[in-house]
């Protein structure tokens, strides 16, 4: 079968300890078995570690941050468009999303096909309303408070025992095990991500995953549910294992049809040890892990391509478990040539 | 004692467990037992097997067999619906 040829656009070239899911959607889409696919990596940073790596990218472009205004971002992608001529945009930043959702309309006109959750299924799945969201769609979810200012965290100890999770709205989060580990993880949190808080229930058990993809319909088009085995001290996976829980994969099931979930999702859940899971948060995109999925047989990105080109996707229901994945850190010896070219000319 | 479909032995003793993502290194001896158990043998099957291989008492070999089914079903590598099914 002969390969079609399409342009497609990728954020997220991020592959550093806090990795972006660029990288691993680039290689994804690489192997696929549909597409022969000319990739334009989007930065907004010149020391991007995908930039610099070879044969990733036939075109980098950097593209400025989405806290500078929506419009100016667009209106780059538009521009980029017109001399690149790009088909599909795979978004792959939580703080990215919303532009790009909310002018979905604006780059189909154009030509830029996207397969993203809509603003609804994007906002309901808010930490901050994650107890909503549990009720609504009968999943169970840490009890949890939203904290406006520090007078609420006397609250916690009426609700919860100690320890509890203490999250920032859309980033980090600390154990805290007393009021004043709490005071000290509000103090940092609500500097960087402003507010509310969020103090969660802790759950204690075992951290575990599942990268999915819903069509929009209703439909489960993918689902790899993994543990993560190794974790940095930003908490994230450096070496995880797919699993086969039937238990997991039926929650991620549900939950994509009763919220007709569009696009890909990564849904973060804790199992206790009486084998009940706990969801903890929902990430609105393909995690960075999701070449994990691919090397244990669903290929993801190509099939979020697919569906953004409204082909048929027919779901993936097979994949391997046991199969495991290791990140590790590679030092490339850049010229300066191209960090010069990135940094004066915003294109390489 | 049933081992649940989800644990794969291989023949150097590595267990691992694909719906918890557990896994662990067994000894010879453990692995022995593992696969007695895999192979659905009773316990006076396999207690009569491992006396005959091993210069241990009957009450030795009891409770090091009840210890290791305990870490066995902690561990979620066996069903055993009744705690007293080995006895």
């Amino acid at each position: 079968m002969q390969k079609m040829k399409i342009t497609i656009a990728v954020t997220g070239l991020n592959n550093t300890d806090n990795p972006g899911p660029g990288v691993p959607v680039i290689r994804s889409l690489k192997e696929s078995s549909a597409f022969e696919p000319i990739i334009i990596g989007l930065v907004y940073e010149n020391l991007e570690p995908g930039i610099y790596m070879e044969d990733l990218c036939d075109k980098i472009f950097q593209i400025p941050y989405p806290s500078t205004g929506s419009e100016e971002l667009l209106e780059r992608i538009e521009d980029i468009h017109q001399r690149e001529k790009i088909d599909v945009l795979i978004p792959n930043f939580d703080a990215e999303l919303f532009s790009f959702m909310k002018n979905e309309k604006r780059l189909l006109e154009k030509g830029i096909h996207t397969f993203l959750p809509t603003l609804k299924q994007f906002q309901e799945r808010d930490k901050d309303r994650l107890p909503d969201y549990g009720k609504k769609y009968g999943i169970k979810v840490p009890g949890s408070i939203n904290m406006g200012s520090m007078n609420q965290i006397s609250e916690i100890k009426e609700k919860f025992d100690y320890p509890v999770m203490v999250k920032g709205k859309f980033y980090d989060a600390y154990l805290a095990y007393n009021p004043e580990q709490v005071k000290q993880a509000f103090n940092k949190i609500s500097s960087k991500w402003g507010l509310p808080v969020i103090a969660q229930e802790f759950i204690k058990g075992t951290e575990v995953n599942v990268v999915a993809l819903g069509d929009g319909q209703g439909n489960t088009i993918a689902a790899v549910p993994m543990r993560k085995q190794y974790i940095t001290d930003k908490g994230k996976a450096w070496g995880g294992i797919t699993l086969s829980d039937e238990k997991m994969l039926n929650l991620t099931r549900q939950l994509i049809r009763k919220t007709k979930w569009k696009g890909g999702m990564e849904l973060e859940m804790i199992k206790t040890m009486q084998n009940e899971y706990y969801l903890i948060e929902i990430n609105p995109r393909i995690p960075a892990w999701v070449y994990l999925a691919v090397g244990a047989g669903q290929n993801i990105p190509e099939a979020l391509v697919k569906l953004a080109l409204e082909q048929e996707v027919a779901p993936m229901e097979d994949y391997e478990s046991g199969k495991m994945f290791v990140r590790y850190s590679y030092d490339m010896i850049v010229d300066l040539e191209k960090f010069e070219k990135i940094s004066m000319n915003r294109e390489i | 004692m049933i081992i649940t479909e989800e644990i794969k032995i291989s023949d150097n003793g590595f267990v691992f467990n694909s719906r918890t993502g557990d896994s662990f290194n067994l000894n010879p001896f453990g692995l022995n037992i593992i696969k007695l158990i895999a192979e659905k043998k009773e316990f006076e099957q396999i207690k009569e097997k491992v006396l005959d291989e091993y210069d241990i008492s009957d009450l030795t070999f009891e409770k090091d067999f009840y210890e290791f089914c305990a870490l066995l079903k902690h561990h979620q590598i066996i069903l055993q619906d009744n705690p007293l099914e080995f006895k």
